[in-house]
């Protein structure tokens, strides 16, 4: 009897913490397929009859004009979230996995480097985007991926390296010990031996920074002015014009700007789960 | 060795990446940056222009709202050169006016390009004056001519005998009657829909209760005449005019309103817009570019038989409404004229109104017979809205007293200030310390 | 083989990469950053920085709307990291051992996922004062309407709702991650001793799992602080000033209603120095050097 009762709490618990984070996004998501009409009703049209794909496609023969009925010209955008969300997720974990080998295994510049690292994660974005856009103006970067890249290695690597470095911590060294008396060299061990008895780590880590990067707004905003450069988060803008929210073609816009990185993110869970004990727990 | 093929690859893709970044030459390119409101027109416009003038791409960037105006400066400032030409909104002239080119001296560098029949003349002259000129400089062309305008239920006035109001006294009367908790026989939940939230929003919405006090005799002979360019929240000395009687008894009429409306502190645009659509309220101050929305609404329509639009109470709506510039720093003046004198031709004004309620800034739409079949109240309420506009200063340091009032307002609103003259006092001072540095 | 030289070349290099991106990026903004809150200097004047000593710093404390911000922020973190922490330990407990808990664990990491600014959107939604969901399912418990927007309390509220709601499936993944890592051994040890479930949690896995909250208390007090996104596209601070952040007081000032570069600057290094301060001791405090092999 308590055995049941247990586990219709537990049930119903589950239940209620399920609904309670997963109804936001459901509520975005049938938006994105509802009719103008429908947007906003008393009482919410909670579970949607008439479902449309005009939020994606346009009107047809609509008032609006379709730059705010319909996801057009998305894919420039997408483009650019996609480079700079890999580029910056690669790079950053091979930079970060370099430096947390170093000093994981030789103790470089002991406690106060480390705390340098991670200090480097409590920089606000909007302290540092003013100087970023004046030094990516001088170096003509503005509104290039690169202007992208360069700022969000900047935000992703101090977390990425301090994950790393306790899971590197795990490793024991004797790993290391057994490839350098086979005549490795020291990197060579990092890169044959070392980097692959990694990999859930890794994986965590540029999970981790391509969630990151995709969503990343404010830096976006300042850095880049048009479609060559501009990312998904900032595509979101043009629905909030001075008379009208778009809810509908906002929310289809938004999925899009979810989906992938929701895909992305399911697929490495499990990778995420092995990678992010940051060596705290031993037996 | 494995790394160094690895470093080698990696060395070619940065390559590769940069050169994909770089700009490639050929056709002269222009873009305009473009708020959301003008965004659709103003495509439509540049697909007509390029199959005019096919050596000259025209790319239209919409950016919202509040970020616009900061990524203009920023471009000004930087003398990036990123934007050829922007639409500017009305209020942030004085600001953009550093940054934007001199159309005269256009003008007379390459008088092959000016258009016989722009006629300059045609504009309404009040137009001509905030969306094209900052002192002596002519910086823009009017594009999207705006002021606020009262919407309401034909319908339901006619319901309960109520004559179109034209005071705020009169609007008060009206929204009791109007709202469901203070008469149980309204056709409507609520009498009216107001947006006062904490942004630019408020800042204009004030205009509307405080310009017909500000210009009223009594105002005129206290405060002076009210200047195009430091608008009616000065006195003709250029000095605060709201820290007055007048300027807290505006805001006194605003918070006896906000009985009958809904969540006025929590809305804007989008939800003053729906409620109004969904036939919950019976009175709305709003914009024109509402009514290609409430036009498709089932709760409205007919359309000419519910919906009825008048000039604001008190006669002196806000001023809004956006400019088309230049950039100083563009290497293309002369496609950038072209591109604006097109978009802002005779032709277009008429076009931007009837396909998407963008408002006009001539007189020949405002008169034009096919236009008053669908729009009778273009010659009768726009032309004297627009004559009789209350304006928010249009010099630079604009966006600074803009949001320290909004949150001044906002919180006088909330109840949180309950002494108004003291609160608008201190308001005052803190404009002045912004305008002297 | 390789020679001494070597050996000591190699973690240099190692980390040659990463101090030289954050030296050249990290660095530089913030001496800039320094450099320019003791001048005075706005974008939309035009004209040089002039040097104005301190005065950027004695302005914040005349500034009610900077110093609200502070009360907020600091509003936040109080209320809103503890419940998350809570709330991902209680969830990361209570979800072992059910069916089906790999679907509930993935569709628990949606929310950290999805960018901020699409949840702001969701949320903002969802908060609407006629029509929206929230006031909704409140009306199922007979509590009246909400104004979640427009009401000084209600607003705070929302936002950290909110925060809570992104937030907390990142530390339930971190705890549950730890969960999954603790050797079965000790808790079947424990059993076979005679341990009830809710002993062997509190006694077992509960302080394995301490560093682990320590980490992840750290990393959502930093972030906290510099929270952002979601208030731009929920209540743009609004109403009045009730949600302003630090950071996004920084951005009005900065960047929304004209570039005082010189002001904004000062208020970011308060941030950033409280921020430090902050960690440093919370590091201290929760002895992480152990944790990262210093000890």
């Amino acid at each position: 009897m308590r055995q049941t009762i247990k586990k219709v709490v537990k049930y119903t618990g589950v239940a209620v913490i399920a609904f309670f984070f997963l109804f936001p996004v459901y509520w975005l998501v049938i938006t994105a397929f509802k009719y103008p009409e429908e947007w906003f009703q008393w009482p919410p049209i909670i579970i949607p009859i008439n479902l449309t794909l005009d939020n994606f496609f346009g009107l047809k023969g609509g008032v609006y004009g379709h730059l705010t009925t319909s996801v057009a010209n998305i894919t420039p955008y997408l483009i650019n979230s996609t480079v700079v969300g890999v580029v910056t997720a690669l790079v950053s974990t091979a930079i970060a996995a370099s430096a947390a080998y170093a000093i994981s295994r030789y103790k470089i510049g002991g406690m106060r480097f480390v705390s340098w690292i991670i200090s480097i994660r409590m920089l606000p974005p909007i302290a540092a985007a003013l100087p970023l856009y004046i030094i990516f103006m001088r170096l003509h970067l503005l509104n290039t991926w690169w202007a992208l890249i360069l700022s969000y290695l900047l935000l992703t690597t101090p977390l990425s390296c301090w994950i790393l470095l306790t899971f590197f911590n795990e490793i024991p060294r004797e790993m290391d010990e057994v490839a350098q008396v086979d005549g490795c060299s020291p990197f060579k061990a990092f890169v044959y031996v070392i980097l692959p008895l990694s990999a859930p780590g890794l994986a965590a880590v540029a999970t981790l920074s391509f969630i990151a990067c995709w969503g990343e707004f404010l830096l976006a905003l300042i850095l880049t002015s048009n479609q060559q450069a501009q990312t998904l988060p900032i595509f979101l803008g043009r629905y909030i014009t001075g008379w009208r929210i778009a809810w509908g073609p906002l929310s289809a816009a938004g999925i899009i700007n979810m989906v992938p990185v929701i895909i992305f993110s399911l697929i490495m869970q499990r990778y995420l789960i092995r990678g992010l004990t940051f060596g705290a727990v031993k037996g | 060795m494995g790394a160094k093929k690895i470093l080698a690859a990696m060395g070619v893709t940065v390559i590769l990446l940069l050169g994909v970044s770089m700009a490639v030459a050929g056709t002269v390119k222009i873009n305009c940056l473009s708020s959301p409101d003008n965004a659709d027109a103003l495509t439509d416009f540049a697909q007509e222009f390029m199959k005019k003038y096919p050596d000259i791409q025209v790319e239209v960037i919409p950016l919202s709202w509040e970020v616009l105006y900061p990524r203009i400066l920023a471009d000004f400032a930087s003398h990036a050169g990123a934007y050829d030409t922007m639409t500017w909104d009305l209020m942030t002239g004085g600001a953009c006016s550093q940054g934007l080119a001199d159309l005269e001296k256009i003008r007379k560098q390459y008088p092959e390009v000016v258009d016989p029949d722009y006629d300059i003349e045609d504009f309404i002259p009040t137009a001509w004056h905030v969306y094209g000129m900052w002192g002596e400089k002519n910086i823009g062309l009017p594009f999207y001519g705006a002021t606020m305008f009262f919407f309401y239920r034909k319908d339901y006035f006619q319901q309960l005998g109520l004559q179109v109001p034209t005071t705020w006294d009169e609007v008060l009367k009206a929204a009791r009657l109007l709202t469901k908790e203070y008469n149980p026989d309204s056709p409507s939940k609520y009498g009216i829909s107001l947006m006062f939230p904490r942004t630019h929003t408020l800042f204009y919405m004030y205009l509307n209760w405080f310009g017909p006090l500000r210009r009223s005799p009594s105002g005129i002979a206290k405060f002076g005449k009210v200047d195009l360019d430091w608008g009616d929240y000065f006195t003709q000395d250029k000095k605060p005019a709201f820290n007055s009687l007048e300027g807290a008894r505006a805001l006194e009429l605003m918070e006896e309103l906000m009985r009958y409306s809904p969540d006025p502190l929590g809305s804007d645009y989008g939800e003053t817009l729906e409620y109004f659509g969904k036939g919950l309220v019976a009175m709305v101050p709003q914009w024109t570019a509402c009514i290609a929305s409430w036009k498709g609404s089932p709760a409205l329509s007919p359309y000419s038989e519910k919906v009825g639009v008048t000039i604001m109470p008190g006669g002196h709506p806000v001023s809004g409404g956006w400019g088309l510039g230049i950039n100083n720093d563009t290497p293309h003046k002369k496609e950038a004229y072209m591109w604006i004198q097109f978009a802002t031709n005779k032709r277009h004004d008429k076009l931007h109104w009837l396909k998407y309620n963008v408002g006009p800034t001539r007189y020949s739409t405002c008169q034009d017979p096919e236009v008053l079949k669908e729009y009778p109240w273009l010659k009768d309420v726009y032309i004297p809205s627009l004559e009789q506009a209350s304006h928010r200063p249009r010099i630079p340091e604009e966006p600074k007293l803009e949001d320290v009032a909004v949150g001044t307002l906002s919180e006088i609103l909330m109840g949180r200030k309950p002494d108004k003259l003291k609160t608008l006092d201190e308001l005052a001072s803190e404009w002045m310390r912004i305008l002297k540095k | 083989m390789y020679t001494r030289l070597t050996a000591k070349a190699v973690p240099f290099f190692m980390v040659l990469p990463l101090i030289l991106l954050f030296l050249s990026l990290a660095m530089f903004p913030f001496g800039y950053m320094i450099y320019i809150s003791f001048h005075d200097y706005n974008l939309a004047e035009g004209g040089s920085p002039t040097f104005i000593g301190v005065q950027n710093y004695l302005a914040m404390f005349r500034d009610n709307v900077a110093l609200s911000s502070i009360r907020f922020t600091l509003l936040l973190v109080c209320t809103a990291v503890p419940i998350e922490l809570g709330l991902g330990i209680a969830i990361a407990l209570f979800i072992r051992g059910i069916t089906g808990e790999k679907v509930i664990r993935s569709s628990l990491l949606l929310p950290m996922m999805i960018p901020s600014v699409v949840a702001g959107i969701a949320w903002k939604m969802l908060y609407n004062y006629e029509y929206g969901p929230m006031n909704y399912f409140l009306s199922f418990f007979g509590i009246p309407r909400i104004s979640w927007l427009g009401n000084y309390t209600f607003a705070q509220i929302g936002i950290i709702l909110a925060d809570v709601w992104q937030w907390t499936p990142f530390i339930f993944l971190i705890l549950y991650a730890g969960l999954q890592s603790i050797p079965r051994e000790l808790a079947e040890a424990a059993k076979v001793d005679g341990a009830s479930e809710f002993e062997i949690t509190r006694f077992i896995e509960l302080p394995l799992l301490g560093p682990l909250i320590g980490v992840s208390l750290i990393i959502r007090i930093i972030d906290v602080l510099k929270v952002f996104d979601i208030i731009y596209m929920v209540t743009w601070g609004g109403p009045g000033s009730a949600t302003h952040s630090l950071s996004y007081y920084i951005y009005k000032v900065g960047v929304s209603f004209g570039w005082d570069i010189g002001y904004a600057a000062a208020i970011s290094l308060v941030l950033l120095g409280s921020i430090v301060a902050l960690t440093t001791f919370l590091i201290r405090m929760l002895r992480l050097k152990k944790s990262l092999g210093f000890e």
